[in-house]
């Protein structure tokens, strides 16, 4: 799996838990919004993180090398 | 983002607090109390203090307040009473209205009935222990006497036996003093009674002294301790008997006694009497008992009554205490017939409040109804957030720093994601995330069970953060995943490694390391990496990387909500002068520096990185050689080192003289409004002068000392802030470090001694050292690690933390505020 395809399926995967947010808890459309800002928040954050380590392991400048012992 | 507040969405919940409105009630006052407790169950109305020239004694309802003050003395009375007696007061469901006058009468009562009952008993109780400390003289004394009886009898006969005998031998003398022994024993006196044990030797010290020795003292010890009738207390005692000569050494011995706390009881030499007043006593004591427990029965029964009682009484008189204290914050009108209250209400508790002051009114079947009228004021409002359980404690975290400046943007939507987020980066681990989930879902599980009891201090504040805790352990999960760590084991659950040995023998594999052969492990970090020796260089590099990425995002955040409250206030100073140039600085530097790292990932170049950033200030123009990752790097280098060095200036420069100018324009649109209309002016200058700084007076010199202060802080503050999330890097380090350390350490070489003994020890250790060390300080570490961030990092580029809270009136708050 690429770059761009895992990024996609955390698009979708923002995307549906906007949607079961707004369906589950609607309330008013300023909590909506509320909502729709954290799940949005919390998506990218877990995006930051997932692509941040993807991308450093995509062109190894150091390799594993393995301890004696093993 | 669309929080703009207006525009095309709807505004957010939570990012901006509450409109609100200065209000003027002017309330009769025969309705005013019950108005105000209407007032008290919405709770949505902050009462400003309009007396707070006069002291509590000059107030209107001192009185009411005093007399509330003696009844809330009653319920404690009651309360101490009860706890005495081992009775729990029972939260009762039922809330009956209580007259207070009802109330006051009814406590006074059973105060009375209480205390007359207390001092019954007590005085029962007191000669129940006399008798029973008399009883027990009667019988050691009896002992005394008998033995001393028997033996004398021993005595006499051997002598008489004796004196039959050898008659002629015995000298004349001895004779003559048996035979007068107990002629002379009749005038010796005695006394006898009880003496603590621990005096019972300075005691007899104090005695032979006295008399000079012309005493005789006999004490025997009682097993038991016995309850001393004054104080009521258990001691341990011993009955004395003296025997003394004279009326002289009688006073002496009887001071003594005293002093000593001895109690003296009489007792009688003759057998027959002796007898019978043991079995009066005991008699008396029966009796006595039963009408000790008969007043016990009945005490408990009040108590119990009470107590069905207690928490609503206790309830009602502290609602009037806190209906009273408002009263008095109130002024009265001219007229004596009006209180006026002024106070802070949200805009959308307009009807509500009408409709209590509505419901107020009729209900006391008042004449004349209150007035709610909407005041205009240039006074700054409290700030109030709509908050529910999940959002309060995350509001509570921004609140430790600083209450927000009413209307300002809440920085409290972000924490609620980013908080938890910066956590779980420094704790990332995902079975210690399980642990941590686990604990919280029992608190919130129990949630409503627990709310209701009391907790210790520790409890109580993670049971008032379980929300913040659970966001926490879900992102502690997640980036427990990314890390590939569970206990710090790493596991193969997305996929093979991409890295293989060289060659079939795998004989480099020490040496030379591995090689990728498969496409880049899809989620997280590759197992393969734990435990080899290239694990700390590359998670370091990777991890500070990581620290800078979610730093400049996060900063970037933080600026960028400073221009959604420079939009909101409407502010184009800010956007243009502080907005923008901030933004320009800190992109040009670590926004430059942000994308180098990545594109340095996506190249795969070996360009070194601190080379790079630190040249370009040093010497910009120089060839960038093997550090070049893109052409023309070196013009874009200059162009963003210009745009940062032109940003300074633009920061510190124009705000300052633009503000004068601002300032002065409305100066003089003031000074032709005065020759308009009189009134108006005059509410313009009081206006202007509960507005202060802005005002009146423009010190250019201040202003432009309080610029070059927050330039400096800003351009400093970026590259410290940036340095500072580095901690996030250190943080998860140590904790990845310490858990593999305890794992490899103590589970593992426990697991080599193939020993069950050893191996259950090791479980033990490696145990308590997971929850002790890893849970719960690191726990508590990252936790504090990333409040700084945000309070700091992320907060001084946009919050201002000036506001006040608001704190309306409300019984909720009356009833929580328990001891």
């Amino acid at each position: 799996m690429g770059f761009l395809i895992t990024t996609l399926i955390f698009a979708v995967v923002g995307i549906i838990a906007s949607l079961l947010v707004r369906i589950c808890c609607n309330r008013t459309p300023s909590t909506n919004l509320l909502h729709l800002t954290l799940v949005i928040t919390a998506v990218v954050c877990c995006w930051m993180m997932w692509a941040i380590v993807y991308l450093a392991q995509m062109k190894p400048l150091i390799v594993p090398i393995l301890s004696e012992g093993e | 983002m669309a929080e703009g507040g207006g525009g095309c969405c709807p505004p957010m919940d939570l990012f901006r607090s509450e409109p609100m409105q200065l209000v003027q009630l002017i309330i009769p006052i025969e309705s005013a109390h019950l108005t105000v407790s209407y007032l008290g169950d919405l709770g949505l109305l902050q009462f400003k203090d309009l007396n707070s020239d006069k002291s509590p004694f000059q107030r209107t309802y001192a009185t009411q307040i005093k007399r509330c003050g003696e009844l809330a003395r009653k319920l404690r009375f009651f309360k101490e009473q009860m706890s005495k007696a081992g009775f729990s007061p029972k939260t009762s469901s039922t809330r009956a209205e209580i007259n207070l006058d009802d109330l006051e009468v009814k406590l006074g009562e059973l105060e009375s009935e209480l205390v007359e009952m207390n001092a019954n008993s007590e005085k029962l109780q007191r000669s129940y222990n006399e008798l029973a400390e008399y009883k027990l003289v009667l019988q050691k004394a009896a002992d005394f006497f008998h033995a001393a009886h028997s033996s004398a009898l021993e005595l006499q006969r051997e002598s008489e036996s004796r004196e039959a005998d050898d008659s002629l031998e015995t000298p004349l003398l001895l004779d003559q003093e048996i035979s007068t022994d107990p002629s002379k024993q009749v005038k010796l006196g005695y006394l006898t009674g009880l003496v603590p044990r621990e005096k019972s030797m300075a005691f007899e010290r104090i005695l032979f002294r006295a008399t000079r020795g012309n005493v005789f003292l006999k004490q025997a010890t009682l097993e038991n301790p016995v309850t001393d009738p004054i104080s009521g207390e258990k001691v341990e005692k011993n009955v004395f008997l003296v025997f003394y000569s004279g009326e002289k050494a009688k006073n002496k011995i009887l001071k003594i006694c005293e002093a000593f706390g001895a109690n003296r009881y009489p007792f009688t030499e003759d057998l027959g009497r002796q007898v019978q007043s043991i079995n009066e006593v005991s008699a008396r004591l029966s009796e006595l008992k039963t009408t000790i427990d008969a007043g016990l029965l009945h005490r408990g029964n009040l108590l119990q009554t009470i107590g069905d009682q207690f928490e609503r009484w206790n309830l009602v008189v502290r609602k009037e205490k806190s209906i009273y204290h408002t009263l008095n914050m109130l002024s009265l009108d001219v007229t004596k017939k009006c209180l006026v209250a002024e106070g802070w209400s949200p805009i959308f508790a307009t009807k509500q409040i009408q409709d209590a002051l509505e419901r107020g009114a009729y209900d006391s079947n008042s004449q004349v109804g209150a007035i709610f009228q909407v005041l205009h004021t240039k006074e700054s409002p409290p700030t109030y957030f709509r908050t529910n359980k999940f959002t309060t404690a995350f509001q509570e975290i921004v609140d430790a720093y600083g209450v927000a400046k009413y209307q300002e943007a809440n920085p409290g939507v972000y924490t609620i994601v980013t908080f938890p987020f910066l956590f779980a980066v420094m704790f990332g681990d995902w079975g210690h995330g399980i642990c941590l989930l686990l604990a919280t879902l029992y608190f919130i599980i129990r949630e409503k069970k627990l709310s209701s009891q009391k907790l210790g201090d520790i409890t109580e504040m993670t049971f008032g953060g379980r929300y913040v805790i659970l966001m926490m352990s879900i992102f502690s999960i997640y980036t427990g995943l990314i890390y590939n760590e569970f206990f710090s084991v790493p596991l193969e659950l997305f996929g093979r490694s991409a890295y293989a040995c060289r060659d079939l023998s795998c004989g480099d594999s020490t040496t030379m390391g591995l090689i990728k052969v498969r496409p880049t492990y899809p989620f997280g970090l590759d197992p393969v990496w734990h435990g080899t020796r290239s694990e700390l260089p590359f998670l370091n590099s990777l991890k500070m990387k990581m620290s800078i990425l979610i730093g400049v995002t996060q900063m970037n955040l933080g600026i960028v909500i400073s221009y959604f409250n420079a939009l909101y206030f409407k502010n184009s100073i800010n956007v243009w002068f502080q907005f923008i140039p901030q933004l320009i600085f800190l992109n040009s530097l670590f926004g430059y520096l942000s994308v180098l790292i990545v594109m340095k990932w996506c190249t795969g170049s070996q360009a070194d990185l601190y080379h790079v950033m630190i040249y370009m200030f040093l010497s910009p123009t120089d060839e960038l050689g093997e550090n070049q990752l893109f052409p023309g790097q070196k013009l874009v280098q200059l162009v963003l080192l210009f745009l940062a060095l032109v940003a300074v200036p633009w920061m510190l420069i124009p705000k300052p003289f633009l503000l004068k100018k601002q300032h002065e324009a409305r100066h003089q649109g003031e000074s032709y409004a005065l020759l308009e209309t009189t009134e108006e002016s005059l509410q313009v200058e009081s206006a202007n002068d509960s507005h202060g700084g802005h005002g009146e007076e423009f010190e250019f010199s201040e202003v432009f000392v309080h610029q070059l202060i927050h330039t400096i802080e800003f351009v400093l503050g970026a590259v410290s802030n940036t340095a500072s999330y580095l901690r996030l890097w250190a943080l998860s380090l140590a904790h990845s470090e310490l858990s593999s350390v305890f794992y490899d350490k103590v589970l593992l070489l426990a697991w080599g001694f193939n020993n069950v003994f050893i191996l259950i020890i090791g479980i033990v250790v490696f145990v308590f050292a997971t929850v002790g060390v890893l849970l719960v300080m690191e726990t508590l570490s990252a936790f504090l690690h990333a409040l700084r961030l945000h309070w700091v990092e992320f907060q001084n580029k946009f919050y201002e933390g000036d506001g006040y809270k608001f704190q309306p009136f409300s019984f909720l708050v009356t009833e929580e505020e328990e001891e």
